[in-house]
């Protein structure tokens, strides 16, 4: 029965959704950047806010990063990544980052939501969207986590199995059988990931088609801030 | 917006399909013989999990065999006492239903089998391995082919990556595929093991090593190794998953910790008296 299911599900989930959701994606991002400009920004998240702040920023951002740049050169590079992995001590150093990065991802998402939830001023501009997203990110890393944890030794696998599935999909001649056959908590990894970049037009995950990067390297700029004499801090809420 | 939006959406749908149904191109059976079928059948090379199918169509009429390879479970089911019997032979092993098998591909296969039959020897033989005792070399090379330190001719991706043994050592092989350790005795022997690392027939395994098949001299070093590890016995019981789930706990608290002392009163200067301090109203 579940075979059956399966064989029926998996040229959707493997075939098909990719097209819709890249589709999807491409079509409602330019869309969105075409008619609503000003909406290309991922609101307030007061940002000026450092304490709490902190631990979703910063682990969240720098733990994401690590594990994207991962799944490309993967994507990229797969003969040069097994080539790699050749030696079971290179491996296991790769996969321990990556699991660390994994951790700390999932460590900055919760803080994050949690913030977010527990923050009047940031769940007022909240959109069910974006809590919608929260959970799909939260699915996707956990997944990943578990995959790492339960399937290693993804960096090898996902080079030979994995990136020529994606390729196929690239030539627009899909081949799916290689993925078929994984376990659920992997291609639940995979829909999920299709199910993220198919929603994110709709979602503030759009500021990552428009980081400002040249902030990186501009020059330090002096803001003022003109303050009336206010009452004491001590009283307010 | 939201019109357009669902229009284009549709458009991919329909694109996707009209993909999907497009790749189903015809099968060369040579091919598709040697990726599906050598992991369970030889032609004249005697019996793996399934029979040899050398002068099958003698035994059984073609149209029963076509039927057969197109939906092998469904004739099965049906009580088919010939099928039945071929069943408990093969330890009741289920031939696959075979992506991409139609009633054209299937003629073709008898077609293919008719033809080798008449050979005196078949291409599709089989490996045939001696019976010997392997050195402690072979076993070696064997090792370092599983590990991936002796790169695959062919461009295959090592064991390692998806299968762990017994006695490995540091955090074992991988875990997306079973256990090896004893995979020696489940395929029966250096027969059964050599059928199936000649054409791997899991969904998972074929697509790779049907484009990167592993050469017969890498092929006897691997029986060797397997086949020592069945010897030694066991299973991997080490807790080389806990060890991997603590070490990468560990290094993400550390992670944080130097986050913490390297950024803690980042910026702090100018934010907390912008976020403290209060602006009044109209201000």
């Amino acid at each position: 029965m579940v075979s059956t299911a399966s064989s029926y599900l998996d040229p959707l989930l493997f075939a098909v959704l990719p097209y819709v959701v890249f589709f999807t994606f491409f079509l409602v991002t330019i869309q969105r950047y075409r008619m609503r400009t000003f909406s290309y920004s991922s609101l307030s998240s007061q940002f000026l806010e450092n304490r709490r702040h902190f631990w979703g920023l910063v682990p969240f951002h720098y733990g994401i990063l690590v594990v994207l740049t991962g799944h490309v050169v993967a994507f990229l590079f797969p003969r040069e990544l097994l080539l790699f992995n050749s030696r079971p001590i290179r491996l296991y150093i790769l996969e321990a980052s990556a699991l660390i990065f994994g951790l700390l991802t999932l460590v900055g998402l919760v803080a994050s939501v949690a913030r977010r939830f527990e923050v009047s001023k940031i769940r007022k501009v909240t959109s069910v969207s974006d809590w919608v997203l929260f959970a799909l990110l939260l699915v996707q890393v956990v997944s990943g986590i578990y995959v790492a944890v339960f399937h290693p030794w993804g960096s090898s696998w996902f080079a030979a199995s994995v990136t020529p599935y994606l390729w196929s999909l690239v030539k627009m001649n899909p081949d799916f059988t290689s993925i078929a056959a994984m376990p659920l908590s992997v291609k639940l990894h995979i829909v999920n990931a299709y199910l993220v970049i198919g929603f994110m037009p709709f979602t503030r995950l759009v500021h990552v088609l428009v980081v400002p990067n040249p902030y990186l390297w501009r020059r330090p700029q002096v803001v003022r801030w003109y303050r009336r004499p206010g009452p004491s801090p001590a009283g307010k809420s | 917006m939201k019109r357009l939006t669902n229009r284009l959406s549709f458009l991919s749908l329909c694109g996707a399909v009209w993909l999907v149904v497009g790749a189903a191109a015809a099968q060369d059976p040579v091919e598709f013989f040697r990726q599906n079928c050598t992991s369970c059948h030889t032609i004249g090379g005697g019996r793996l999990t399934g029979p040899d199918l050398k002068n099958v169509t003698q035994q059984k009429d073609r149209a029963w065999l076509e039927n057969f390879i197109q939906n092998p479970r469904a004739v099965i089911d049906s009580g088919d006492p010939y099928a039945l019997k071929l069943f408990e032979e093969a330890r009741r092993v289920l031939m696959p239903t075979l992506p991409g098998m139609n009633p054209e591909l299937a003629k073709k296969l008898i077609d293919l089998i008719e033809a080798e039959s008449k050979l005196e020897e078949s291409q599709f033989k089989g490996l045939q391995i001696t019976d010997r005792p392997f050195t402690p070399r072979e076993i070696e090379i064997g090792r370092e082919i599983f590990l991936g330190s002796r790169k695959l001719a062919n461009g295959g991706p090592a064991c390692f990556s998806c299968h762990t043994m017994k006695g490995l050592g540091g955090l074992g092989g991988g875990r997306l595929g079973p256990d090896l350790t004893r995979v020696y005795e489940r395929l029966k022997g250096r027969q059964g093991l050599g059928a199936w690392l000649m054409a791997p027939a899991t969904q998972t395994m074929r697509p790779l090593f049907g484009k990167h098949p592993l050469q017969p001299d890498e092929i006897l070093p691997l029986i060797a190794f397997l086949e020592d590890a069945a010897h030694k016995g066991g299973e991997d019981t080490s807790v080389a998953i806990l060890n991997f789930f603590f070490l990468g706990l560990g290094g993400a608290i550390l992670a944080l910790v130097c986050f913490d002392a390297a950024w803690r009163w980042r910026l702090r200067g100018v934010r907390q008296p912008l976020t403290e301090g209060e602006i009044p109203r109209g201000a």
